[in-house]
């Protein structure tokens, strides 16, 4: 048994275990009254998911799967949906936490069995992590609650400072007192109580280095803003956090990346979800994020607007596109989030000049035209891209 | 022994041709007749003498058909007993090791007359009573030719110790068969009073030949000759004491085959000539109709007028001309189809208790197909297919070939019947090479067109070709039958495995998640119990196992409990 845990925590646990427990009961019943048991499971295929473009989000489409025991093919993956659910649910009510690691190594043992020829043969549950991962995600749909629903830890990754306090396993944060550090974001955001908050807006920003700048040059503490990082592609945790602070808090997110495909499919995925597991978009996805920069307008200008970089700079900063650059841009042109007036400009200008840049090269212009001419000026002038 | 005395119309072709190539010397060179013993002693190739591995061979199974045809065609159950044997004397007297053999072989058949032995053994081409009927090929020829090989390499004469059912005495015969006069010369006579009751005939024959390189194909003959005996008790020792017995494993036998005239079709110019000189018919008409089968007198009569001979003639008179039109249109007017009944096969029954003992196979079946006619010759084809058990695994079907009940062994690419079974398509009848598969194939016929004078192919008759085919294809249909049902079975068995090797885990599962949050308490083994039960009952109930003939029939809940009897959860 782990230690007590909180309220938020308690009530958390309680929700999923009896979503689970019901979800379960159908195949039960058919077991105890010699029905063959299915499974009915919302396909999590790229050819399943679509945009919505109401929520701005992507969502699953309408296809499922039917998993049957009495299916050879399926068997095998029948059995770890209900074993990796058992061991979800368990932890769930003994009031721990795994981690996606623990529960690959609670669900995995041998299996002894013997063959047509009387042999003993022998095969494990799950092999690898990844096979174990994949069972996760056909839990997470099928009972329609996230990994971080059902209280599963991963590895932290995010990081956020600024101007609010909160509530986290029963301690009061107050996130403007983190000194150098900054706080973690949790593997279970959900359990976050948002206390008080003083703050305008947030600034996510891609990369860990320069999170730690505008920390340092208090950023945040200047123009009232909350800091994230998902440093790099985002965890679940991070993209849940953000995803709260504007859909609690009301408070608007403008996401700073660098200026290539990498960095716009970031923003994507903050803003859309992730194109593999549309299923989690509906709770991690934060449709009304704003592109900040850096943009190409930025670098090249556009009709009225001057670039914020000279030509000289351009010369050194700018890096040549490459072949993958390319193909992934033209990647992005498909997707209908992609299709508005600004993006299709964004997108047209990269292929033109095949171009692209870092945002260190801002940096590099001094930490002070990044923090407090080139953000609060886009922000202000309203120069972010949708 | 009667049939030893009769020779086949393909030895009477190989003997006209000695006469006639006896007869051009005569006319062009010398004036010397040559004997017909002195002609086989000069061509002993063409009896399969040609080296001392074949003369091993070719006496073995000289022998041994001598000694079936002595039982099995008279109803008397075979037991025969081979014996080779170093001849240690010889060793000593020549000082060249392991090349003198002496083969003995006995059997318990009706024996042979004292006073036909010497010739039955010492005369090639003895007697020659013009019937036809299937016999099982170069006896009578063979034997002679056999025992001309061994006083010509080892100096020994035959001999032959016999005694007939019906007979109080035991006869034995020394001889040599004095080549130039093609005469027998009998060295040695001996006659007792019986104690017991035995009868049958022990002929032993000494000779130069080569064990090692025999070895396996006598070994090879032996063994298929005893798959289509299964009626038969054989014996054999090896010159190394190895010892190869085949039990009696059923004592039904073929029918003996009946003896028939020959049909207009079949008969040649030769033939026609020896006919009309035998028979006392005074008119053509008779000759007809009284030497030949399937001939009725208002048939032979139409035939005649329809040809232009006069009917009253007598025969014994016609020139060369009339002869040759008469045989000639023979063989293509309409007469009935000739009989069959002359012909004694092996039986499908016989075929498959044979191939059973020699393979063990998990599956066998066999075909006798109706009779059917080439060029006026009556055969009958059988096939017998085997599959699986103690069948090893070949990239080609395992090809036993017979004509006539011997087991053919050389030249087996040559044959019709392998050009017939590569030929085959195994797959559509769900084989896939490497497979355990022998494909038996029996030729009945009062004539087999072998390929050559060595007699160990045959030629491919279309008529003969097209039976083959029809009767293995018949029988591998039902193997595909069988193979499809123990592919179902055996997909039923698999997929009964791959479901409840989970059966343990799953209830395990499912026990935990069935425990309401509310009310949580650790499953029991009691209540994964019950839920493993109804898991059991649920595979076996919904997974459809097929009954394959000659396997057990499984029982689908027996088959998920042996999975999962031996899984213990952590």
């Amino acid at each position: 048994m782990a230690a007590p845990v909180d309220k938020v925590d308690l009530q958390a646990r309680k929700r999923a275990a009896k979503i689970i427990h019901e979800k379960f009961k159908g195949v039960l019943k058919d077991v105890l009254s010699g029905k063959p048991p299915r499974l009915i499971i919302p396909k999590r295929t790229l050819a399943n998911t679509r945009f919505d473009p109401e929520k701005g989000i992507l969502v699953m489409g309408e296809d499922v799967i039917e998993r049957e025991l009495l299916n050879m093919g399926e068997a095998r993956r029948f059995m770890q949906t209900l074993l990796m659910a058992s061991i979800i649910y368990q932890a769930l009510i003994e009031n721990e936490y795994p981690t996606i690691r623990d529960l690959y190594y609670r669900g995995k043992h041998t299996i002894v069995y013997r063959d047509l020829r009387g042999r003993l043969r022998e095969e494990n549950t799950w092999d690898e992590q990844s096979e174990s991962d994949a069972v996760i995600r056909d839990v997470e749909v099928f009972t329609g609650l996230l990994r971080e629903d059902m209280l599963i830890l991963s590895k932290e990754k995010g990081k956020v400072v600024g101007r609010m306090k909160i509530r986290s396993g029963g301690d009061v944060i107050d996130l403007s007192k983190m000194g150098h550090g900054a706080y973690a974001i949790e593997s279970t955001p959900d359990l976050i109580e948002f206390l008080e908050v003083d703050a305008e807006f947030v600034l996510v920003v891609e990369k860990d280095a320069v999170f730690q700048q505008l920390h340092r040059a208090k950023f945040w503490d200047k123009y009232k803003a909350i800091l994230v990082t998902g440093a790099g592609q985002p965890d679940r945790a991070t993209r849940r956090f953000v995803r709260r602070l504007n859909e609690e808090l009301g408070l608007p997110i403008y996401i700073l990346t660098d200026s290539d495909p990498y960095g716009w499919y970031i923003y994507s995925v903050f803003k859309v979800g992730s194109i593999q597991l549309s299923y989690e978009s509906e709770r991690l996805a934060t449709p009304k994020a704003r592109f900040l920069g850096v943009s190409m307008t930025d670098i090249f200008g556009y009709r009225s607007k001057k670039p914020y970089l000279s030509e000289r700079e351009r010369r050194n900063f700018i890096i040549k596109a490459k072949d993958v650059d390319i193909r992934r841009a033209r990647e992005l042109m498909k997707y209908s989030w992609f299709q508005t007036p600004k993006w299709r400009r964004e997108l047209r200008i990269f292929l033109q000049r095949k171009a692209k840049l870092e945002i260190e090269a801002l940096a590099s212009k001094g930490l002070r035209f990044l923090a407090e001419k080139y953000i609060p000026e886009k922000i202000e002038t309203g120069d972010w891209t949708e | 022994m009667p049939r030893r005395h009769r020779e086949t119309a393909t030895a009477k072709a190989v003997v006209a041709e000695a006469q006639q190539r006896g007869r051009r010397q005569r006319s062009k060179e010398t004036y010397r007749e040559i004997s017909v013993a002195e002609f086989f002693a000069k061509n002993r190739e063409l009896a399969g003498f040609s080296n001392p591995t074949r003369a091993l061979y070719q006496t073995v199974r000289e022998l041994v058909e001598n000694a079936l045809d002595a039982t099995d065609t008279h109803s008397i159950l075979p037991v025969i007993s081979i014996r080779i044997a170093y001849d240690d004397e010889l060793e000593a007297k020549y000082g060249n090791p392991r090349k003198w053999f002496r083969i003995t072989v006995e059997d318990n058949g009706i024996g042979v007359p004292p006073t036909v032995i010497a010739n039955a053994f010492g005369r090639v081409l003895f007697s020659s009573k013009y019937v036809i009927r299937q016999t099982r090929g170069m006896y009578g020829l063979g034997v002679k030719a056999a025992v001309l090989y061994g006083q010509m390499t080892a100096g020994r004469p035959v001999e032959v110790v016999s005694s007939m059912q019906e007979s109080d005495y035991v006869y034995l015969r020394r001889l040599y068969i004095d080549v130039s006069k093609n005469e027998p010369k009998i060295v040695e006579k001996g006659q007792w009073r019986k104690k017991g009751r035995w009868h049958g005939t022990r002929v032993t024959i000494t000779l130069e030949g080569d064990w090692p390189r025999a070895r396996s194909r006598i070994i090879e003959y032996i063994k298929r000759t005893a798959v289509i005996a299964p009626y038969a008790e054989i014996y054999f020792e090896t010159p190394d004491g190895e010892i190869y017995v085949f039990p009696r494993l059923t004592s039904k036998m073929p029918a003996p085959p009946k003896e028939a005239k020959p049909h207009p079709h079949g008969i040649d110019l030769d033939q026609m000539k020896m006919l009309i000189k035998r028979s006392n018919a005074r008119t053509l008409l008779q000759l007809l109709s009284n030497e030949l089968q399937s001939v009725g007198t208002i048939m032979a009569r139409k035939f005649l007028e329809e040809i232009g001979l006069d009917p009253n003639m007598n025969p014994k008179k016609l020139d060369n001309d009339s002869l040759v039109k008469l045989v000639d249109s023979m063989k293509s007017y309409r007469f009935r189809a000739p009989k069959s009944d002359h012909l004694s096969p092996i039986g499908e029954e016989l075929i498959k208790i044979g191939l059973k003992r020699m393979f063990k196979p998990e599956w066998v079946d066999a075909l006798t197909r109706p009779p059917r006619a080439y060029q006026g010759h009556s055969f009958i084809v059988e096939v017998g297919i085997a599959y699986g058990g103690g069948i090893e695994a070949r990239n080609e079907p395992l090809l036993l070939r017979y004509a006539n009940k011997i087991p053919l062994l050389y030249e087996e690419r040559e044959d019709v019947t392998y050009k017939v079974v590569s030929g085959i398509n195994w797959k559509i009848y769900r084989v896939d090479f490497p497979a355990p598969l022998v494909v038996l194939v029996h030729i009945a016929s009062t004539k087999i067109p072998y390929k050559g004078v060595g007699k160990e192919s045959i030629s491919e008759v279309p008529e003969i070709e097209s039976e083959i085919r029809i009767a293995v294809q018949h029988v591998a249909r039902k193997l595909r039958v069988y193979l499809g049902k123990k592919a179902r079975e055996a997909e039923a068995r698999r997929k009964i495995i791959t479901i409840s090797k989970y059966i343990p885990e799953i209830a395990r599962s499912l026990a935990i998640l069935s425990k309401p949050p509310t009310k949580w308490n650790q499953p029991s083994e009691k209540d994964e119990k019950i839920l493993v039960d109804a898991l059991i009952r649920l595979v076996s109930r919904n997974v459809e196992v097929p009954k394959v003939p000659g396997l057990e029939q499984s029982d689908p809940e027996k088959i998920v409990r042996s999975v999962i009897e031996n899984i213990k959860l952590e």
